[in-house]
């Protein structure tokens, strides 16, 4: 991603979910002369949430845009806006070269999974660079795409993560991502 | 980024329905090794096998972790040992064979393939060794397996061999009467054998290769089985060709995940990789059976009509599911109907719903042959060539691979239960009709000449 112009914003906003939010807050930006240079959205258990890289010509208060983004809202259904000044490029990846895999977990939910596996991960330096989880009945599904340091013996991170798995009452696997790549896509460009 | 239900839709085939790799085959060409001296020749050998695959079974263990696919069975196969025996004797054979079953337990694999003739045009006099050295080869080894090219193509079917064939098997059962003939479960007798097989006990490692190479197969029936059951119960009113969409689809993902172990194998051992093998490999664990796959296709008795008709469904789409997945697809590539070794075919052969004859056609439009046939022991050799025969005709006139691996029990007759124990299962002894009826047909030898299809330039 590489911003139009020089003064470049986080914007992130949350409602319920409902046909038109995307148009009334592209409207809003577009009414402070921004241009939208990347954006993605998610929506999760009725409720939406988008968040946009926008750039604008000329400096703007980050509160001026929130505001303004706000005031696309309705009584009915009001907006949440955050924003803030881009302009440090983030730190997109950990400096250790990583390999990328994924964790699955499955089983009965209880208070503190995505807790327990995201503290071993976090202490040993694995990014999460996409995250799922959804409750049905009484299961719930865990699913975090990594980026692990080549640095760790994979062997033992599965042994670690299954052993947790075990003590939770969780089936957890921990793997390579290109079989997933494998198994689900046309033109397979392999990670390593 | 994977998509979450892809993730989801992986998950379920790997560890709901057990995907995995089959077959790890390191092919090696030994060709330098023939030395006079046959204990040089040996020395040559062990040195070759073990410097270029020990590193095997361990690499194929981490590559499979980091992926979560288990690689069931690690495997060697070698040039033909037609090629190292000439200007050897009986002898020598068996000390060859004896070095193979050392290098292989010192590998750390299940089997070596390769100890091989290829006679479908005329038996040389290194040939005429191994064939004849398989009785005390296969009796006094464990991991050697063996294979004979008696018929292709471009050749025609070669009698002479098929009938000293028929004999060398009635001798092998004889020489493992102890285990029920098992021995000849270590054998497989070919036409258009591939060379670049992964499976056993027919692999070998052919002329045309290179130096090393690693072959794939890749996994069972059950995943298949699995996908069509988890359809049939999410929509009605499903025809043969949604169905058959469907074995595509699993073979399509099966086979991607075979080639990316197989290639990442190779790269590791420092070796080409060859082919994906996409044979549907029974084993006779429940649920790992094409047979279930067929009653999953509404053959409710396999044998019963309609079963050649779901074979060949099954089989065509498991190849253009393969296909579009690699471009290396080889080796044998079919649905295997081994009968001891799928719990369902050996079930219908006992409740009398699946006779010899129904499995010879359902082997016109499949892969491999008549497979892990037990039939009674005092079947004459004659009666076997033919049968071997008859498979032969089969391969050679629809231009394809079969093959026979036959064995007769010693001592046993028709319903008796026979077992092998682990992957080769078990089965009742099949009736064989008409014995001593072809006799003189055997006895005229020769060659049955090569068909109009050999004219193809």
């Amino acid at each position: 991603m590489k911003a139009r112009f020089d003064n470049v914003y986080v914007l992130d906003v949350m409602s319920d979910d409902h046909p038109g939010i995307v148009a009334a807050v592209t409207t809003a930006v577009e009414s402070l002369g921004g241009n939208i240079d990347a954006c993605s959205q998610t929506v999760l258990g009725g409720y939406f949430t988008l968040i946009m890289i926008v750039s604008t010509p000329n400096p703007i208060d980050p509160a001026v845009i929130a505001e303004q983004v706000r005031q696309a809202g309705t009584a009915n259904s009001p907006f949440q806006v955050l924003a803030r000044r881009a302009n440090a490029p983030p730190k997109l990846a950990p400096a250790d070269p990583c390999g990328r895999f994924v964790i699955t977990a499955f089983g009965k939910d209880q208070p503190g999974i995505v807790r327990r596996f995201s503290q071993y991960l976090a202490g040993r330096d694995i990014n999460i660079v996409d995250l799922y989880g959804d409750r049905t009945g009484d299961e719930f599904v865990l699913i975090g795409q990594l980026e692990v340091p080549t640095r760790w013996d994979i062997g033992m991170l599965q042994t670690d993560l299954e052993q947790m798995g075990e003590e939770l009452g969780f089936t957890v696997k921990l793997q390579h991502e290109n079989v997933f790549v494998a198994t689900n896509q046309l033109r397979v460009s392999y990670s390593t | 980024m994977l998509r979450t239900d892809e993730i989801l839709s992986t998950i379920e085939m790997l560890h709901a329905e057990h995907l995995d790799v089959r077959a790890v085959t390191l092919a090696l060409n030994v060709e330098d090794c023939a030395a006079p001296s046959v204990d040089h020749l040996c020395r040559k050998l062990k040195n070759k096998i073990v410097s270029r695959a020990r590193r095997l079974v361990e690499t194929c263990n981490r590559v499979g972790a980091k992926y979560g696919i288990p690689v069931v069975n690690k495997r060697l196969a070698i040039s033909p040992a037609s090629t190292i025996l000439a200007g050897h004797g009986h002898a020598a054979a068996v000390q060859v064979a004896r070095t193979l079953d050392a290098a292989a337990a010192e590998c750390g694999v299940d089997f070596v393939g390769g100890f091989t003739a290829l006679v479908h045009k005329g038996i040389s006099s290194a040939d005429a060794v191994v064939m004849d050295s398989l009785p005390d080869v296969l009796s006094q080894t464990r991991q050697v397996c063996a294979s004979v090219n008696v018929a292709s193509r471009k050749a025609g079917i070669n009698m002479d061999a098929i009938h000293r064939m028929g004999h060398v098997l009635l001798k092998i059962a004889e020489a493992t009467a102890d285990r029920q003939g098992f021995g000849c479960a270590k054998l497989v007798i070919f036409a258009n054998i591939p060379e670049d097989n992964p499976f056993m006990a027919g692999a070998y490692m052919g002329a045309g290769e290179p130096e090393a190479t690693v072959n794939i197969g890749v996994s069972g029936p059950g995943v298949v089985c699995s996908a069509l059951k988890r359809r049939q119960a999410r929509e009605r009113n499903l025809t043969l060709g949604d169905l058959a969409e469907e074995i595509k689809i699993t073979s399509f993902r099966v086979t991607r995940v075979g080639e990316l172990i197989g290639r990442e194998v190779a790269a590791e051992l420092g070796v080409a990789f060859g082919i994906v093998d996409l044979s549907l490999a029974p084993t006779p664990m429940v649920g790992d059976s094409v047979g279930e796959i067929l009653k999953t296709l509404g053959i409710d008795r396999i044998g019963a009509p309609g079963s050649t008709a779901a074979v060949a469904m099954l089989n065509d789409a498991v190849k253009k599911g393969g296909l579009f997945a690699s471009s290396s697809v080889g080796g044998l590539s079919g649905a295997f109907i081994p009968v001891s070794e799928d719990a369902a075919l050996a079930e219908a052969v006992e409740r009398g719903h699946l006779v010899l004859e129904k499995l010879e056609a359902m082997t016109a439009v499949c892969s491999v042959g008549l497979d892990m046939i037990a039939i009674p022991g005092d079947t004459p050799a004659e009666t076997i060539a033919a049968i071997i025969a008859d498979e032969m005709a089969i391969g050679v006139i629809n231009d394809k691979t079969t093959a026979v691996r036959l064995i007769p029990v010693p001592g046993a007759k028709a319903g008796d239960r026979v077992d092998f124990g682990g992957l080769f299962g078990a089965t009742p002894v099949m009736e064989v009709r008409n014995t001593g009826a072809s006799d003189a047909f055997v006895h005229f030898g020769g060659r049955i000449p090569a068909p109009l299809q050999s004219l193809g330039n």
